[in-house]
């Protein structure tokens, strides 16, 4: 197994590593340690104290608040549980008209509204978007990801985690 | 190469009753292997790896040669093959089999068939071939019946057993995919044919060589049954050669390490690809329950030749992933739409391939690559689905067309897991479908001519977690993809290219964009018919996704045509050429060229085209990664310089405010500004966004109030007919009545 310098993971997550370098460690056995130094990195990062449990995606978290595990930006918004879509609690702006569209895809490669809309969801703390969906109109919204905190705590990492 | 003559094949040992393992039948051979797995978990029973551990260097040694023996075999026959396909883009694989039909190595190329070559096999032990018609050595038995196992017709499978003193141990299996296969259309797949008649000569399972010679009446059945016979007859050719000489490299092999040391590495090697699997699941993926979709719609109606039964329709692809704490990795495709009367439906074997070319990409890409990750893994397809249509009239000519989008839908969801895990260099947006001009009529050399032009092999994938997509480079059925030359294109097809450029805008956006895809502007040569047909794309829809903020790529499918143009004359008076789109609001062909131009918007079914008209063909690219208000400026003004990237959606989706230096004819970026309208950009957001609970509010309205158009409606129908499950957490969602459906 190998190991890597905490500097070099943070230029490999953060696309600044020369490429040369990078295609070595795409192409080598992966570093056991990667998670901690990982987390080791974006803790540093945040401005607040909640421990960070698992990323969930550029700028979210689920970080662990008293007794509880939620969703976090790195601005310091908070979504609620993990264990619900944080979506449901982000803003959202939905391109559904040929106008709306125009502006990213201009001419004739728009999609066409009536067939599918672009959601794009932001934070509506520091209005980051945080994700879009591309999909047919009244289509629920979709659940990306649950973590199964326990067994990848306990079972994969062997390191205890918090009580929820 | 040393060809084993007829008379030197050894007849089926006396007194023994099967060609299988210890004389036993391949059928009893099957099952038992598949019963040594259930009971031990291990695969074949193989509970350690001893060979390895005794004499690693033997082990692996006898590991490369086997490899190495079907990457040459594939090398080889694309120099025996005719067609651009397997000799310009590579599309062709070589993979050699247990006698049970698991892989044990494969060389590069369209993985997908490793999976579907295993299938095709096992169909042929459980219908007992062994009986009749017989395996013997020598023998090459042909497939291309998607539902005995294939992804779809083009795909040309020949399989070949390796004997050895008697007993079969091991197959050879090679595929070709044929540019021309004899449908309704010219070319490959097909766009018009809603069943499976029309989809093109099918070989079922059927023995076409007999001592390492071709039957004759095969090859007239070939020639009489394709408008451009010479590309299948040298692949099926180069096929036969390429199972030879993998046939006598193995026996070699066999002769230097013995055969009882060869029987047992190959058990090992699997069960070692099967561990490997787990072990790399455990290190780089999260357990949990993932979910995705993706939709590709299909319009038909008043389409030129589409056949009656295919409707206009909204094809529902969802995905979910789960990880167990087992690290085994389950995709279930409830809710998936059912099977349909046009082109885009599944075999299960095409879904096999699919998972099988995902998982070589993304987890399973080192050393052992064979069907070991296979019993590391399980995928749920509802049967009746388009996914697994229970239905051996269905057809799946493009069956690409859904396979891509659904396989896109789980390479992001693997990539949201090495996210979580912190290997961000391995996230990877992947691809979406691949356009393709098919068709056929009469030659620039005044013959009957079919052909796929197959360029599409080399589209803007995806993008990356720590970079952008690979630009005019990679698609997901053939990792090593390559457009061919357009020399070779313009022999094979009537056409001139007057441009083949970087389509400007076409990457998804992100901070990550995905790779620049192109177009290809062909002007129609020395044709009086030429029946150009597209196929795999979607239309109106985008069938696939951005990630963590990243926007889709535009694929919802259009082309430009311009017919009885005055471009001869501009020609012949050097007058400016239209070479790329131009602006998408005046495109080139239509300012520059006097024609009928027009817009066609998705699927291209129109009147043949002939000498003089012209087309503007787009392909596709990938989904954006990350908000792209946080791409770096300089990569922006990189994208400016080589047109990649436009002044106006750099500053309206990028919020980068550039400006053109016509002296030096470079981009520069100005920084102010751009920060300034990056923070106007968040005001923005602010100002038009609402809270979702809000919004939630207002849909569920237009949903009582059923306002959707038929092809929306009829989809959500369709669903809660084949999926109650999928039907139930869709009116939980939305909180409607349990009898909740659409009035169509």
């Amino acid at each position: 197994m190998n190991t890597y310098p905490k500097d070099l993971i943070r230029d490999l997550i953060d696309g600044r590593l020369p490429w040369p370098t990078t295609k070595q460690v795409m192409s080598d056995f992966k570093d056991a340690g990667r998670f901690e130094t990982y987390i080791e990195i974006l803790q540093e990062r945040v401005s607040w104290q909640e421990r960070i449990l698992l990323p969930l995606g550029e700028h979210l978290y689920i970080v662990q608040k008293g007794k509880a595990r939620i969703v976090k930006c790195d601005c310091g918004h908070e979504f609620g549980p993990y264990t619900e879509n944080w979506k449901l609690s982000a803003s959202i702006f939905v391109r559904d008209t040929d106008e709306k569209l125009e502006e990213i895809y201009p001419g004739a490669r728009k999609c066409d509204p009536d067939w599918m809309e672009i959601r794009e969801y932001c934070c509506p703390g520091c209005q980051t978007q945080l994700e879009t969906e591309a999909v047919v109109p009244g289509y629920p919204i979709v659940f990306d990801f649950v973590p199964d905190l326990e067994a990848f705590y306990r079972d994969w990492l062997k390191k205890p985690l918090p009580s929820n | 190469m040393k060809a084993t003559t007829a008379k030197k094949i050894r007849r089926i040992a006396p007194g023994r009753d099967g060609i299988g393992p210890g004389g036993s039948t391949l059928l009893e051979a099957l099952k038992r292997n598949r019963q040594l797995f259930e009971q031990t978990g291990h695969y074949h029973g193989v509970k350690s790896l001893k060979l390895k551990s005794d004499n690693y260097l033997r082990y692996e040694s006898l590991h490369a040669r086997l490899r190495s023996s079907v990457v040459n075999a594939r090398e080889m026959a694309k120099k025996i093959s005719a067609s651009p396909g397997v000799r310009e883009v590579g599309e062709s694989v070589v993979a050699l089999y247990t006698p049970e039909g698991d892989s044990i190595a494969l060389s590069t190329g369209i993985m997908v068939h490793v999976h579907t070559l295993s299938r095709f096999i096992q169909w042929m032990i459980e219908h007992d071939y062994e009986t009749d018609p017989g395996i013997a050595p020598g023998d090459v038995f042909a497939n291309n019946d998607p539902f005995i196992s294939d992804v779809h017709p083009p795909d040309l499978m020949n399989v070949a057993p390796i004997f050895h003193d008697g007993e079969l141990i091991a197959w050879v299996g090679t595929v070709a995919h044929e540019l021309e296969i004899g449908g309704v259309m010219g070319g490959a797949n097909q766009s018009t044919t809603a069943e499976r008649f029309g989809q093109g000569l099918t070989v079922s399972a059927e023995k076409v060589a007999v001592n390492d010679v071709i039957r004759r009446d095969f090859l007239v059945r070939a020639q009489m049954n394709l408008r451009t016979p010479i590309y299948y007859i040298l692949d099926e050719k180069a096929m036969v050669a390429a199972c030879i000489e993998v046939r006598e490299k193995v026996l070699e092999i066999v002769a230097e390490h013995g055969v009882d040391y060869y029987k047992q590495a190959i058990r090992s090697i699997i069960e070692e690809g099967r561990r490997a699997h787990l072990e790399r699941m455990r290190l780089i993926t999260v357990p949990g329950k993932y979910r995705s979709a993706a939709f590709s719609g299909h319009v038909f109606e008043g389409k030129v030749g589409a056949s009656g039964l295919s409707t206009n329709c909204i094809v529902h692809i969802p995905l979910e992933m789960t990880i167990d704490r087992d690290a085994v990795l389950t995709i279930d495709y409830e809710g998936a739409g059912s099977k349909m009367w046009n082109p885009y439906n599944c075999p299960p074997s095409a879904m096999d391939g699919g998972f099988f070319v995902t998982l070589t990409q993304f987890v399973d890409f080192d050393g052992k690559v064979n069907d070991g990750c296979w019993y590391a893994t399980k995928m749920i397809l509802p049967p009746g689905s388009w996914a697994n249509p229970m239905d051996e009239a269905t057809c799946t000519s493009s069956a690409w067309g859904s396979l891509m989008p659904g396989f896109g839908c789980l390479q992001r969801m693997i990539s949201r897991s090495f996210f979580a895990r912190g290997f961000r260099e391995e996230v990877f947006l992947g691809q979406v479908n691949t356009p393709i001009m098919e068709g056929g009529g009469i030659s620039q050399y005044g013959g009957r001519f079919g052909a796929q032009n197959l360029e599409c092999a080399a589209e803007g994938s995806g993008a990356r977690g720590i970079m952008d997509g690979i630009d005019c480079g990679y698609v997901g059925w053939n990792p090593e993809s390559d457009m061919g030359n357009v020399e070779v294109w313009e022999m094979a097809i009537p056409i001139l290219y007057l441009g083949r450029r970087i389509w400007r805008d076409s990457p998804g956006a992100g901070k990550y964009r995905a790779g620049a895809t192109f177009s290809s502007l062909l002007l129609i040569h020395k044709t009086p018919v030429y029946n150009l047909v597209s196929t795999i794309h979607s239309d109106k829809t985008f069938d696939n996704q951005g990630m963590c903020g990243g926007y889709p790529g535009p694929t919802a499918r259009f082309q430009y045509v311009s017919r009885a143009s005055n471009i001869r004359e501009l020609i012949a008076n050097r007058q400016p050429l239209p070479h790329v789109e131009g602006d998408p609001k005046s495109p080139d062909l239509q300012r520059l060229v006097k024609g009928d131009f027009e817009t066609v918007d998705g699927v291209f079914l129109e009147r043949p085209l002939r000498d003089g008209d012209l087309v503007q063909f787009f392909y596709n690219t990938g989904g954006g990664y990350g908000d792209p208000i946080e791409r770096d400026p300089a990569a922006v003004q990189v994208d400016l310089d080589k047109g990649i990237q436009s002044l106006d959606i750099a500053r309206r989706v990028y919020g980068v405010v550039a400006n053109y230096n016509s002296a030096s004819k470079l981009h520069g970026v100005d920084e102010d500004a751009t920060r300034q309208a990056r923070e106007q950009c968040r005001r923005d957001r602010a100002a038009r966004a609402i809270p979702v609970k809000e919004w939630l509010a207002g849909q569920r309205e237009r949903l009582l109030k059923q306002d959707f158009v038929r092809e929306v409606k009829e989809m959500y129908n369709d669903v809660f007919g084949i999926s109650p499950r999928w039907g139930r957490e869709f009116r939980d969602f939305w909180n409607l009545p349990d009898d909740f459906t659409f009035k169509s």
